[in-house]
């Protein structure tokens, strides 16, 4: 300040007043037109971003007939189905774009043939043939042979199975020793064909056999699907099919709301208060293989100790857990979900009275615990500050410690360095994870692992459902985690919209059948 | 010519002090590609491939050499150049950033000379409790109050999301950045406004100007033609530091928003150790700051006559 002054001091003895007065008058005159101008401009921009909105709901969704779009959370980070692992790729590709011998059929774990016409599997479990349909092509115009298959089965399972083409049309796979899970491995993932001569780069473009094409995606925006021309089953029901990627679960909702998006799937639970009363939505809760799981490190003291665990576990209140997401969930005893095989009602087992896990801590000579829990800070807090007031009750006090996922990754997946750990186990048929010393539960039971093993062999579903339920109640028992609640997340339906899946929607949205009215 | 090699010393000190910080993070991009599922051998064959097992300053050569020679190489996750991410997302950030500047410009000048100019009435008072108010509103609260008023009940603007086109669509696009441009103008017009409202009161005490004043000229004349280029020069100076400010609060506010980007585009790659990409973003960030430094710096010159020959 004191520079300016000096500065303009010397301004005023070089002008007469009466000079000044002219060039003032001037100059103040040019202020004005400038702010004249300036005015104008601002008048002239409202205008022009008020003008459009009459026209703004042109070429958005919902004006075509044939046109959907899905709102979703999580974007992958590229297309490539070989090398880019989680479900935020199955979730708009599988079934849709690319597609497997087998698949499943919507809303359930059940599978079907989809690109071969009909499947043997032999007594014994170790050989499977497939004849495959006629008449299927990839987007790119070629022909869909055998040779195909073996490659890509071969790129994606070639450590366990040997996969061969006797002539054009069949193919079969060899296996050492039977694998129950072999047919849902094929409808999922590792069982997509890919074209064996394509040079497409994978990681930008997708060339399937599905009903749609793969038309283009925008990174950090959306992906675009479009019904393809010569499909070998009934043509897509859609033109097009847009997948918005909107991180911030409000920004969805006002998404869904404004008419942006017709179909928002994992609507927040503290969010979905904002659709009550709303006639042009209906939400549904979807079912789901997630488990949302509060892991012991089973390794690590007072952690090794099944006294404490039981303790821990009896602590949880799973019906506050789920009134505070707005009902979004069901209870849950075991990591085996109503939609896997295996499934038994164990919310029994070390179900919640926290007088009885006060009296085992006790016992287990913990009157006072001190334990970390270590926490993907992508989760809302509602679930973790839930858990440590219920936690309080029995006198243990937990200390969240929120990490960015890569260090979850980090410290608990890779190095095991924790206490407790909170996660959600999305994927489906995943128990495998308890028969693994390795994994980082360091659940070591030869119990469960022999359990595991012969599920896996078992040849007859019947017998593979009672092996893997008693290894449930066993990991149940032994308290290895607690199993906070099975997510089933709310979507929000735009009326005029039918036939979108309501089931596993989070692992993928097969969009066969879907409609939307005019 | 000095400027030049300070820009440049500038950028280089920046870089390295980008290219450290982010090592300290912890985390490994290889398990991120990898997935949880992925062998332990799979992750570390990845992270040789990705040449992440190479010494840091042998890393950071590879890094910066690409720079050197215009190359900011691709993202190791999506594989796509960096160049081009950052160019496509520049169309949403810089028109946010211009537009929330337009606003914040034409809320700041002229509430601040009218708050100075009437220094200590009553209406004056009442709008700089007002600006002091808003300046103290968190961005993200602002931006959630302003979607619920403009868009949820007033219905004026989209709460969220850009057009598919692009620019492309002009209108929608223009006015899917009008709500969150206006956001931020208000937030950090309040901050400017106060400033503008300060310095013009110090205007107005100025020696100058009072000698003005008893020439015959009114207050609010003496003011405009002597007291505001000098108030001017100033400003100009801030909105310089204020457009750094305006970046960062354009992180949030597209988080918030639904925009397509550089800020939420960061946060995604942070989020996914995509270090050689975040690098890359943030030092040409770092560039477009210091030049704009630089800008206003001889922009000052341009408008103050003092100063052409003050340095060399």
């Amino acid at each position: 300040m004191a520079d300016q002054q000096r500065g303009s001091a010397t301004v005023p003895p070089a002008g007469r007043p009466q000079y000044e007065k002219r060039s003032g008058g001037k100059r103040s005159l040019i202020t004005w037109l400038a702010v004249l101008v300036a005015l104008a401009v601002i008048g002239t921009l409202i205008f022009v971003l008020t003008r459009p909105d009459d026209g703004a709901n042109t070429g958005t969704p919902g004006e075509a007939s044939g046109s959907l779009t899905v709102g979703l959370t999580l974007e992958p980070s590229n297309l490539n189905v070989r090398t880019t692992p989680g479900v935020a790729l199955d979730q708009v590709l599988i079934d849709n774009v690319y597609q497997g011998l087998v698949g499943l059929t919507p809303g359930t774990l059940d599978v079907v043939p989809v690109l071969a016409e009909r499947y043997e599997v032999s007594e014994d479990g170790l050989d499977y043939r497939f004849e495959l349909r006629d008449g299927v092509r990839f987007h790119s115009g070629t022909e869909l042979n055998a040779e195909d298959v073996v490659t890509s089965l071969t790129e994606t399972l070639g450590d366990t199975i040997t996969a061969q083409a006797p002539d054009e049309r069949t193919v079969t796979i060899a296996l050492e020793q039977p694998n129950s899970r072999l047919l849902t491995l094929l409808a999922s993932r590792e069982g997509l064909i890919l074209e064996a001569g394509a040079d497409n780069d994978l990681n930008t473009s997708a060339n399937g056999t599905g009903p749609y094409t793969l038309a283009s995606w925008k990174q950090g925006d959306s992906i675009t699907l479009r019904q393809s021309a010569d499909y070998w089953g009934d043509p897509a029901t859609l033109d097009t099919v847009v997948f918005r990627y909107i991180p911030d679960g409000n920004a969805a909702v006002n998404a869904t709301l404004s008419g942006d998006v017709d179909v928002q799937t994992a609507v927040l639970p503290e969010l979905s208060g904002q659709f009550d009363g709303n006639e042009d939505f209906t939400l549904h809760l979807v079912e789901s293989t997630d488990v949302f799981t509060l892991a012991y490190n089973n390794q690590r003291a007072p952690l090794d100790d099944l006294t404490v665990r039981q303790a821990l576990s009896m602590a949880i209140d799973q019906d506050a857990l789920i009134a505070a997401l707005n009902g979004q969930g069901k209870p849950l005893g075991s990591p085996i979900t109503e939609l896997e095989p295996g499934y038994r009602d164990l919310t029994a087992t070390n179900g919640y009275d926290p007088v009885r896990a006060r009296e085992l801590l006790w016992e287990a000579g913990h009157e006072i615990l001190t334990l970390t829990l270590t926490i993907p800070n992508h989760y809302p807090p509602a679930v973790s500050d839930l858990l440590v007031s219920q936690f309080a009750a029995i006198g243990v006090t937990l200390e969240v410690d929120q990490v960015e996922f890569p260090s979850w990754i980090e410290d608990v997946h890779a190095n095991h360095n924790f206490e407790l750990s909170f996660v959600d186990h999305a994927e489906a048929g995943d128990f495998g994870n308890y028969a693994d010393p390795d994994y980082y539960f360091g659940y070591d039971s030869a119990r469960v692992q022999e359990l595991y093993a012969q599920a896996l062999a078992a040849t007859d579903p019947a017998q593979m459902d009672d092996l893997l339920g008693q290894a449930a109640t066993q990991v149940a028992d032994d308290a290895v985690a607690k199993w906070l609640y099975n997510y089933t997340p709310a979507t929000a339906v735009r009326s005029g919209v039918e036939g979108f899946p309501m089931s596993n929607t989070n692992a993928r949205i097969n969009l066969a059948g879907v409609t939307v009215a005019e | 010519m000095v400027r030049t090699l300070t820009l440049l010393l500038g950028l280089g000190v920046a870089s390295v002090i980008i290219f450290l910080s982010l090592r300290l993070l912890p985390g490994d991009v290889a398990q991120v590609i990898a997935g949880l599922q992925a062998s332990p051998e799979r992750v570390a064959a990845l992270r040789e491939q990705l040449g992440l097992n190479a010494p840091l300053p042998q890393q950071y050569l590879s890094w910066i050499g690409g720079v050197l020679t215009f190359d900011l190489g691709n993202s190791v996750v999506t594989g796509s150049p960096v160049a081009g991410q950052i160019l496509e997302k520049m169309q949403v950030t810089l028109p946010l950033v211009a537009l929330s500047m337009l606003v914040g410009a034409t809320i700041a000048l002229p509430l601040g000379v009218f708050t100075a100019v009437r220094h200590g009435r009553r209406d004056s008072r009442a709008l700089s409790a007002l600006g002091i108010l808003a300046a103290a509103v968190p961005i993200v609260w602002a931006g959630l109050l302003a979607i619920i008023v403009f868009s949820n009940w007033l219905g004026w603007f989209p709460s969220q999301g850009f057009p598919r086109e692009g620019w492309a669509a002009p209108g929608r696009a223009l006015l899917s950045l009008a709500l969150p441009a206006i956001t931020i103008g208000i937030v950090e017009g309040a901050v400017l406004m106060r400033f503008v409202r300060s310095a013009t009161l110090s205007a107005l005490n100025a020696e100058h100007v009072r000698s003005a004043m008893s020439r015959g000229h009114t207050r609010l004349r003496a003011l405009i033609l002597h007291g505001l280029p000098g108030v001017g020069l100033s400003i100009v100076s801030l909105l310089g530091i204020q457009i750094a400010g305006l970046i960062v609060g354009a992180v949030v506010i597209e988080q918030l928003f639904n925009l397509p980007g550089l800020g939420r585009m960061l946060v995604a790659d942070v989020g996914q150790r995509d270090l050689l990409k975040v690098q890359s973003v943030l030092l040409v960030l770092t560039g477009i700051i210091l030049v704009i430094g630089a800008a206003v710096d001889v922009l000052h010159r341009l408008i103050d006559p003092r100063m052409r020959t003050a340095t060399a």
